[in-house]
């Protein structure tokens, strides 16, 4: 405004006020997260100094780094190499400390692990994680399978690993790196850029910031480089590189973050170490991150973050897109993947932990970019990420494949692979916060069958309880819960409600008293007194799942005569396990509270929530004598999750956004091992229209864990009260979803045996299509079935990549599409595209029911998409659902084949098979009703078991044979051949 | 089908026994799942071959019911889940016979509607036959119903009676009325040209006098209330702070709705002060008294009026703030509120025992002149204010009339019977009410405005919405969807609140009950004879209420 315009009128002053507010509306619309909430890497004291680290690496000419092995330390001995490891710098000045311990083994899985720890610290570092999350101690590589190659001229020392020799590790002492080669082609690189970093710890005493800046500033000034620049950047420089090196002495003891002082008793004890993925431009993985599934460079020009992304679990509201922000679960494993390798890395932390990822540029004419490496030669692609972790020890573990399906092998046979989940719990789930009283579940549940619609399981949340206790029940509202459950237990329906760790601190309920008593709280720093912070009900407590005590005690809560109201048919939600604490920084528990053995919570605080889900799920397996599979669904996750049940990706919103980064988030997460995740359909907040809710369900029927969810405030939403035509397409989605259980269930059992993901990015099924590479907005389930979601509202066709060089057949019309290449294909607003990719046998139940349970006894459907050979094969598994006599062999697991025109199916013998039979006999008969054959180059017309002749019909759908064949009369318990001509 | 078992002789259990049994069962002709009526749709042509109902595809007989779906509309399978879009017959001997779908046949549930279990014959779940049980309580349930519908009938049809004549007698009385209107009009202007005229006469008589007595007159008044304009300003100002420091010093962390409402309701009342131009007066010693009176009696009531909306801020979240979080912001912000409130009256928007002040009358002037004047305008002021009386009378019977007949009474005016009929519900929590066609309330220790009639929804005339009401914290303004059931009385039955700030009231009454077919018309014959004295005996009534 000009001074000189003289006054303003009130009426101009009203629009100025108005559009002014006008604008604060629309940015608070923009961005609903919080982000001052939560730390960026600048406001994490070790992470801004490990950056500030690598910051001084890159800016320094020849930059070495300064840890190297001592030789003549090193001793290989049954698999495993140890040795000393020396920081030159540090032993420049006087100091009387130890040398690191290194060590590396080599598994009998092919994988490797590489450990530094310091040795006889000032107290131990945290070296706990381990217990938990490794399932049993490995085996190591035993000594004729590897081979030391000795050393070369240069120190570097060799050794040949692996079932066909195929791995080789390269250690070089001075300075320290590690190379992983596979066929002789490096692949996985460690402290290659030298940015390895240790900090010691140590007692407090005055920082010495002067004299550290003037040495770095002498060594800045004998450097050639810079004395070749002008002399007023000389001065510059100089200045920036002490800046950086003061950097590295900040935050090291107290840390403050808004109104929060973190006390670390302990001082800095951080370490940080870069990991290269040589030769390759695509890394995956590090959940939790709203963000694409090829990561993006936080590092680097043009870099699209400028955070690193960050593992941290916290409860983040109303979360962003494309962002690096952490979020609910951690899982620190990255897999790296080009046309000619596929590597992965597990960081075993579970403190609080960073990753930068840089790129190097893929061509070589954007040089201008990288000035800074100009001295460097020019590199063949690579990917630099930088792990920081704040606490505990360096333990990594290296897996070099060769194929995707060994990586997800080794990985898995360490942190465990997904339980065998109850059947009932792969199909639909009906939540909302809240369904209000037995009154409202009673007609949700009608209106289910009223409305002809399928759904397994109705959820309660944490309005259902008497003011936010957990195991009890509101009385007013829910008057006879046990009725309730039994009610839905009639149609094969089960009932879910939540429990949270915080235990709200009220001497006249139970569980408070109970946790009181056996003291099992999380301690203040104090260690003593327990930790007292705000939740949803208030003033509460939180049980420390450390202790073992306080394990057994959770887990025994939940046996019928502790939580009343509750029957076999009720299973259990876990929510706010980061933990959520309102009062504390960033929504989460304050690092400096102790949990049992006197272990500080930044040590384990991404493990956290796992342990509380094991906990309960331990309270569900051992609640009866009946046998039963547990379920429970977590918000918090870690590495090993999937031995405990499933987890969703938390608090989305109802937008076309978030609908869009579930496919990435949940592909990531299934890589990562933990294949049971689903994103809330509808989404979280706020009030989708019928559009974007139908185009949910159409999407949300391909995640391997399939519940609607909605926030107290918004609309509802169950999924007839929109009318038609939306109610019948999502009816048709969701029947859809039942029809593929059989196939759904078969992956679950081989995710559970492989470790293998079940929903797959198209770069672990195409391994060599670079086209596929960073594609993320379709993705197959298991090898078979391609699925691209709609995700932009009023789209009628879709952009699909059909890859490879066979047919893809339409799972509803059987039209025929041919790869590879993209194609256009209407995607009306009754369908999304998905399409079996020719040479697959998929299992079918196809009877519409009210619940999986009701499709207990219903006959199969094969549909059998044969490739241009004329073959296809696919697997059936099945067993009773629930119990756990499948791991005494009482199931079904039958392959099918086709070669040569004959339909061959073989049943494969249990390697465990012992006394209990009970489902392999009674589920034996089951017939396969119908075979769809597609795929056929000319109608067929003889279709015979043994000299049996079966009814055939065929037709012609867009140029392609769909012939089906009525009632082969077979069996999924007896082996058949089934010919074709 | 023989064949099959002989190839199969081990697969003695579920589907394929099953599919065998099918064949031999089909009972009276019919094949199973269809039920007599549809019987003559399922005989085989003279091949022995049969059609889809959909005339889609001719099939041998034999595949009707063979536990495979043929046919696309899924007509070959009435008896099995093979298709599962098509209907089951369950004979239900004891009780009715009812459809169930195909999808529930055979599926390990015993469904309610198929009581003899002829649902699940595949030996996986035994259903018991329960039809008498079930049919003998249905029988009962059913002569209740009938009873409470038979006697619903009756009440609607007192309704509608009721509506009918009702209507007739408010448009004649609408018609008397109006021919009324503009006689009483002229009257009252008339009588007020006659008393304008008289006081202006007296006016001019006794200016100078009037004047001076007034000023005195007002003096003491004009300083109290600019004593009370203070007060209330401070009292603002205090409950503006209030709030200012609660908005930067409760913990947003705990994310207390309640908290947040009065926060951003605090934030959109400012922006709406900035909006507001602010009137101040130029220069109160230049009016004349009565003008100076009127200002700032005006301007207290703004500042009253502010207050108020503080105070409902406030009020909001002390009744909702979360008790157990103990945030001291919070805390201090009810403290205030509630050593406010013993002061204030919010449905008066004033202080307790504070008496309005009020324009006193002007003092008489004693001079026989004046006095002359003033008598004479005194008797023109009464004709004025009879002819006044008398012709608000006639447009307020107009309005009310009018208001009545432009309501949407159902097509066959049953709803008149209840049109500003009040009715409450209580549950735990709170007391419910409504008047019906009116607003609807939540009540505990104050009351809530749910909505207000805002139509029917639908054509069946037993929805009716109610919109409007106030404006949820975080959510939409309230609003009562009222379903009706036919019952002998009508009363609420239930209130609850699917979703936030939503409720759903079910009422019961008679005037949904379903009035049997035909009669009707006879009814409204009838009605139409007892038209003239029905509707005298309803003036009356309608006079007393």
């Amino acid at each position: 405004m000009e001074s000189g315009q003289g006054r303003i009128k009130p009426s101009k002053r009203r629009t100025i006020v108005r559009s002014v507010l006008a604008l604060g509306l629309a940015l608070a619309c923009v961005s609903a997260v919080k982000r001052e909430d939560f730390k960026t890497c600048s406001q994490s004291g070790f992470c801004a100094r490990n950056r500030a680290y690598a910051d001084i690496a890159k800016e320094t000419p020849q930059w070495a780094s300064p840890f190297q092995l001592n030789p003549s330390s090193l001793r290989l001995h049954k698999g495993v190499l140890t040795g000393d490891l020396i920081n030159v710098q540090e032993d420049k000045q006087p100091s009387d400390k130890p040398a690191l311990a290194f060590e590396l083994h080599l598994l009998d899985t092919d994988a490797a692990r590489v450990r530094i720890n310091e040795r006889n610290p000032i107290h131990p570092r945290y070296d706990g994680v381990q217990d938990t999350v490794l399932i049993k101690p490995y085996g190591h590589a035993t000594e004729e399978s590897y081979q030391k190659l000795g050393k070369d001229e240069n120190g570097v020392l060799t050794i040949q690993y692996g079932a066909q020799n195929q791995n080789t590790v390269r250690i070089s002492s001075a300075p320290f790196k590690i190379e992983f080669l596979v066929n002789g082609v490096p692949t996985v690189l460690l402290n290659d850029e030298g940015l390895l970093r240790f900090e010691r710890l140590r007692k407090k005493e005055e920082p010495k910031v002067e004299e550290e800046g003037e040495k770095q500033g002498e060594e800045a000034n004998s450097d050639p480089l810079v004395e070749q620049n002008a002399g007023g950047n000389e001065i510059e420089i100089a200045i920036e590189k002490s800046d950086l090196e003061k950097k590295l002495e900040e935050n090291l003891w107290e840390e403050k973050f808004k109104e929060f002082t973190d006390s670390k008793p302990r001082g800095p004890e951080s370490f940080g170490m870069d990991i290269t993925f040589s030769g390759i431009n695509h890394v995956y993985g590090i959940p939790e991150h709203a963000s694409s599934l090829s990561l993006k460079a936080t590092r680097g020009p043009d870099a699209p973050y400028t955070d690193p992304y960050r593992l941290y679990n916290l409860d983040v509201f109303e979360y962003e897109g494309d962002n690096p922000m952490a979020l609910y679960g951690s899982v620190p494993f990255m897999l790296g993947h080009s046309k000619n390798s596929t590597a992965a890395v597990f960081w075993m932390n579970a403190a609080e932990t960073w990753i930068d990822v840089e790129k190097s540029p893929e061509d070589k004419t954007g040089g201008i970019l990288s000035w800074i490496k100009s001295k460097k030669t020019a590199q063949s692609a690579a990917t630099k990420t930088h792990w920081i972790s704040e606490a505990g020890v360096l333990d990594l573990f290296v897996f070099l494949g060769p194929t995707h399906r060994d990586i997800f092998r080794q990985y898995a046979s360490l942190v465990g692979t997904t339980a065998l989940p109850q059947a009932f719990s792969i199909a639909y789930h009906q939540c909302r916060w809240n369904y209000n009283n037995q009154q409202d579940v009673a007609e949700v549940d009608a209106g289910f069958d009223e409305h002809d619609i399928p759904y397994d399981v109705l959820w309660l949340d944490i309005e259902h309880t008497n003011g936010k206790r957990y195991f009890t029940w509101d009385e007013a509202k829910f008057p006879n819960p046990t009725e309730m459950q039994e009610s839905l237990s009639t149609k094969g329906r089960k009932m879910v409600t939540i429990i949270d760790p915080h235990i709200k601190k009220d001497g006249d309920y139970h569980v408070s008293k109970e946790g009181a008593e056996l003291d099992v709280y999380i301690k203040n720093k104090d260690g003593s007194s327990d930790f007292d912070g705000w939740c949803w009900p208030g003033s509460s407590q939180w049980i420390d799942f450390y202790n073992p005590k306080a394990r057994d005690w959770w887990a025994s809560q939940f046996s019928y005569d502790k939580y009343i109201g509750s029957t076999k048919s009720l299973f259990t939600w876990n929510d706010m396990n980061e933990p959520s604490v309102f009062s504390g920084p960033e929504i989460t528990i304050p690092k400096d509270v102790i949990h049992y053995g006197n272990v500080e919570h930044r040590n384990v605080h991404n493990l956290y929530g796992t342990m509380f889900h094991s906990a309960t799920a331990q309270g569900l397996t051992h609640r009866n004598e009946t046998n039963q599979r547990p379920f429970v669904l977590s918000r918090a996750f870690f590495a090993g999750t999937q031995r405990f049940g499933a987890i969703w990706t938390g608090d989305n919103v109802a937008s076309w956004e978030h609908l869009e980064l579930a496919s990435p988030m949940l592909l990531t997460i299934g890589l990562s091992g933990i294949p049971f995740s689903g994103a809330d359909v509808g989404g979280f907040f706020g009030s989708p229209d019928a559009e974007l809710l139908t185009r949910w369900y159409q999407a949300g029927i391909y995640y391997p864990f399939f519940r609607a969810h909605a926030h107290l405030d918004s609309k509802r939403r169950e999924p007839w009260l929109f009318g038609e035509p939306y109610t019948t397409q999502i009816r048709e989605a969701i029947r859809t979803r039942y029809t593929l259980l059989p196939f759904w269930y078969t992956l679950f059992q081989e995710a559970s045996v492989e470790g293998t993901p079940i929903i797959r990015p198209m770069f672990t099924v195409f391994p060599e299509d670079e086209a596929v590479f960073g594609m993320d907005d379709q993705y197959m389930v298991g090898d078979a079935i391609l699925v691209k979601p709609v995700v932009k509202s009023a789209v009628v066709q879709s952009n699909v990549y059909f890859a490879g060089k066979e047919k893809w057949f339409d799972i509803k019309d059987y039209s025929v599409e041919q790869g590879p290449g993209f194609k256009d294909i209407d995607s009306p607003a009754d369908k999304i595209p998905v399409y079996q990719r020719a040479g697959t046998i998929v299992p079918k139940r196809e009877r519409p029911r009210r619940s999986s349970k009701a499709m207990e006894n219903d006959p199969f459907t094969l549909v059998v998409a044969l490739d241009s050979k004329g073959e296809a094969s696919g697997r059936l598994y099945l067993d009773d659902g629930e119990s756990f006599n499948y791991e005494k062999g009482d199931y079904i697991l039958t392959e099918f084949k086709v070669s040569n025109g004959v339909l061959s199916s073989r049943k494969v013998e249990s390697a465990t098979a012992s006394g209990e039979s009970s489902f392999t006999e009674k589920a034996g008969g089951l017939r396969i009703e119908r075979l769809v054959i597609l795929g056929a180059t000319a109608p067929l017309k003889k279709v015979t078991v043994g000299d049996r002749t079966v009814q055939v019909n065929c037709s012609l759908v867009g140029g392609s044979y769909v012939c089906t064949v009525k009632e082969p009369q077979v069996t999924i318990g007896k082996d058949f051949d089934l010919s074709f001509a | 089908m023989k064949t099959h078992s002989v190839c199969f002789p081990i697969l003695a259990t579920l589907a394929l026994s099953a599919a065998v049994t099918i064949a031999n069962v089909s009972n009276n002709n019919a094949p199973r799942g269809v039920s007599p009526s549809n019987a003559k749709l399922y005989v085989p042509d003279n091949v022995n071959n049969w059609s889809c109902l959909d005339g889609s595809k001719t099939i041998p007989f034999s595949a009707v019911n063979d536990d495979y779906c043929d046919c696309i509309d899924g007509s070959d399978e009435p008896g099995t889940s093979a298709c599962g879009t098509g209907q089951f017959y369950c004979a239900n001997i004891g009780h009715t016979p009812s459809n169930i779908k195909t999808s529930r046949v055979n599926d390990g549930v015993c469904d309610e509607e198929c009581c003899d279990g002829s649902d699940e014959y595949d030996g996986q779940t035994q259903c018991p036959n329960v039809c008498e049980e079930v049919g003998a309580t249905a029988r009962e349930e059913n002569d209740r119903i009938q009873s409470v519908q038979n006697e619903g009938a009756r009440l609607r049809r007192g309704f509608i009676k009721h509506g009918k004549a009702n209507k007739v007698l408010l448009t004649n009385e609408l018609e008397t009325l109006r021919s009324q209107v503009d006689h009483v009009q002229l009257a009252l202007n008339d009588a007020r040209d006659a008393a304008n005229e008289a006081q202006e006469a007296y006016l001019e008589g006794s200016k100078s006098e009037r004047e001076a007595t007034r000023k005195q007159q007002l003096e003491p008044l004009i300083q109290e209330q600019t004593k009370r304009l203070k007060y209330a300003s401070e009292v603002r100002d205090m409950l503006k702070l209030t709030l200012q420091s609660l908005k930067e010093n409760h913990n947003k962390n705990f994310h207390d709705m309640a908290v947040k409402g009065t926060v951003s309701g605090f934030d959109d009342y400012i922006v709406a002060q900035g909006e507001k131009t602010e009137t101040v007066e130029d220069d109160l010693a230049t009016l004349s008294s009565d003008r100076q009176f009127d200002a700032l009696m005006d301007e207290t009531s703004v500042v009253l009026r502010d207050i108020g909306t503080l105070h409902d801020l406030l009020d909001g979240m002390k009744r909702d703030y979360n008790t157990e979080y103990n945030d001291e912001a919070v805390l201090a912000a009810v403290k205030v509120t509630d050593d406010f409130e013993i002061t204030w009256d919010s449905s008066r928007l004033d202080f307790a025992d504070v008496e309005h002040l009020v324009l006193p009358e002007e003092l008489p002037v004693d001079s026989p002149e004046a006095e002359k004047f003033r008598d004479a305008m005194d008797s023109a002021q009464e004709v004025f204010n009879d002819a006044s009386g008398k012709e608000s009378k006639v447009q307020e019977g107009i309005r009310d009339i009018e208001r009545k007949l432009n309501m949407d009474f159902g097509p066959d005016e049953t709803f008149a019977q209840l049109v500003d009929n009040c009715f409450d519900f209580k549950d735990t929590e709170y007391t419910y009410s409504v008047c019906l066609f009116g607003d609807a309330n939540q009540n505990s220790h104050s009351s809530t405005h749910l909505g207000k009639f805002s139509g029917w929804e639908g054509d069946n005339y037993d929805v009716q919405m109610y919109t409007g009401g106030a404006k949820c914290w975080n959510g939409p303004e309230r609003s009562v969807k009222l379903v009706m059931s036919c019952g002998t009385t009508t009363e609420i039955v239930s209130v609850t609140e699917p979703e936030k700030c939503e409720y759903l009231f079910k009422l019961q009454t008679p005037a949904v009950c379903p009035i049997p077919e035909g009669e009707v018309d006879e009814q409204e014959h009838q009605q139409e004879q007892q038209q003239v004295e029905e509707g005298e005996e309803h003036t009356r009534k309608h006079d007393e209420l």
